[in-house]
């Protein structure tokens, strides 16, 4: 592995995840962003709004890393997309003051 | 000095405040709203629980506890808001277990905590998991400024309020005394159906003989991993029935599992009951505060009430489990 760019031989995995709305999108970015991936050293996360869709990419020392990354990423993105489909309706239907 | 009492420094709302407090740190996940009224009063509207109950001699892991509170989160939280009568928009905040505890169920609970303080537009309140213990046991018992004895399945300690800080006196230098009364009920296969602790303390009630146990008592702290070793070696010792029943008319010198629930729970709460009584001295404080989950045990309660009588002090302890 070349010393300069170790993380040219990396892994990279990109999701796009729609939502209904950008709001929802938002949300869902800051909700998760919050938590620091557990192994720093060997996954870079990068969360991005575009629209509607919440982008994710991981970029990871090894393809196992990859697969529980992004396996623990989508399962969060799971519940708060059921609390928001639970609750979003709620939320929205009277504003608070 | 910490055994005066103090007016307490907060000025009373000037409104009803409502509050939803979610907690997910171990395999019990809970919901509760709470209301803080303006004469300084506060009532409980609701409490919903769900527990993630695993089949006899196994722990709840990590993981199968996150799904578990993933799964349940949302229909606990419903239920918590229906029963308490109020909308999710009445609430003024929302507070959730901060730590400490397992780390995939609280990041779970605290994933929902911020989606809904997030979606309502509501502050969000992270809580010390000891603090909230603390704290919720004040607030039901009315006690105004005890040595707090903080039980459970993840922490033993004794506790005392001094300057602005909880501080701790004596702790256990190894495991919880919970996880000790859970470890063994999973050695002898006992259901942890309610709670392993529970059936720990309903078998020792049948429990007849008392077996030598170590007494690990350090200055203020305690030590427990040994007395579970040496209490499970037992299981091993050949006068162990396991049927709780003689093997003849001739078999005399025997112990059953119900004795050595017993015995256990004897030893483990006499040493408690020993660092709770310094500490009391130490900071010349009459109540005792029993918080945590093996803080429900009636025998816990009634050891600790016996001292407590003896120094003409007061126990306070909640029952509901």
């Amino acid at each position: 592995m070349s010393s300069e760019s170790p993380e040219a031989e990396w892994h990279t995995i990109s999701v796009r995840i729609p939502f209904a709305n950008a709001k929802h999108a938002a949300i869902a970015k800051q909700v998760i962003e919050v938590d620091h991936e557990l192994n720093p050293d060997a996954v870079k996360r990068v969360l991005t709004v575009e629209d509607e869709f919440l982008v994710a990419t991981f970029s990871t020392l090894t393809v196992r890393l990859a697969r529980l990354v992004l396996n623990a990423f989508l399962e969060n993105v799971d519940l708060v997309v059921r609390t928001i489909s639970e609750f979003g309706e709620e939320a929205e239907r009277v504003s608070p003051p | 000095m910490p055994g005066r009492l103090r007016k307490n420094p907060l000025k009373k709302p000037e409104r009803p405040y409502l509050a939803l407090g979610l907690e997910g740190s171990a395999n019990k996940l809970g919901a509760g709203i709470i209301k803080h009224d303006v004469d300084g009063s506060t009532s409980v509207l609701s409490n919903v629980r769900h527990t993630y109950i695993t089949p006899p001699g196994e722990g709840f892991l990590p993981r199968d506890t996150a799904q578990h509170h993933r799964e349940w989160a949302l229909k606990v939280i419903n239920d918590a808001v229906k029963k308490a009568g109020i909308s999710m928009h009445d609430l003024d905040c929302i507070c959730f277990t901060k730590g400490p505890g397992m780390g995939a169920p609280l990041q779970s609970v605290a994933l929902v905590a911020r989606t809904l303080s997030l979606l309502f537009n509501k502050p969000l309140v992270g809580v010390n998991h000891c603090v909230g213990h603390i704290e919720m046991g004040r607030n039901i018992t009315g006690a105004r400024n005890p040595v707090v004895l903080y039980v459970s399945g993840g922490n033993t300690q004794v506790i005392a309020y001094s300057r602005q800080c909880y501080r701790i006196f004596g702790e256990t230098l190894d495991i919880a005394v919970g996880n000790c009364l859970d470890r063994f009920a999973r050695v002898i296969n006992l259901s942890n159906d309610p709670s392993p602790g529970q059936n720990i303390e309903e078998e020792a009630k049948k429990g007849r003989r008392l077996l030598p146990l170590p007494y690990t008592t350090k200055g203020m702290d305690i030590s427990l991993s040994g007395i579970l070793t040496s209490v499970e070696a037992l299981t091993l010792d050949k006068r162990f029935r396991a049927d709780g029943k003689p093997r003849g008319p001739d078999d005399q010198d025997y112990f059953t599992p119900a004795d050595l629930c017993f015995s256990l729970q004897e030893t483990v709460f006499a040493m408690l009951v020993e660092i709770t009584e310094r500490a009391m001295a130490h900071i010349g404080s009459k109540e005792v505060l029993i918080v945590g989950g093996v803080g429900c045990n009636e025998r816990l309660q009634g050891m600790m009430g016996i001292m407590a009588k003896e120094r003409s002090g007061q126990i306070f302890a909640t029952d509901e489990r």
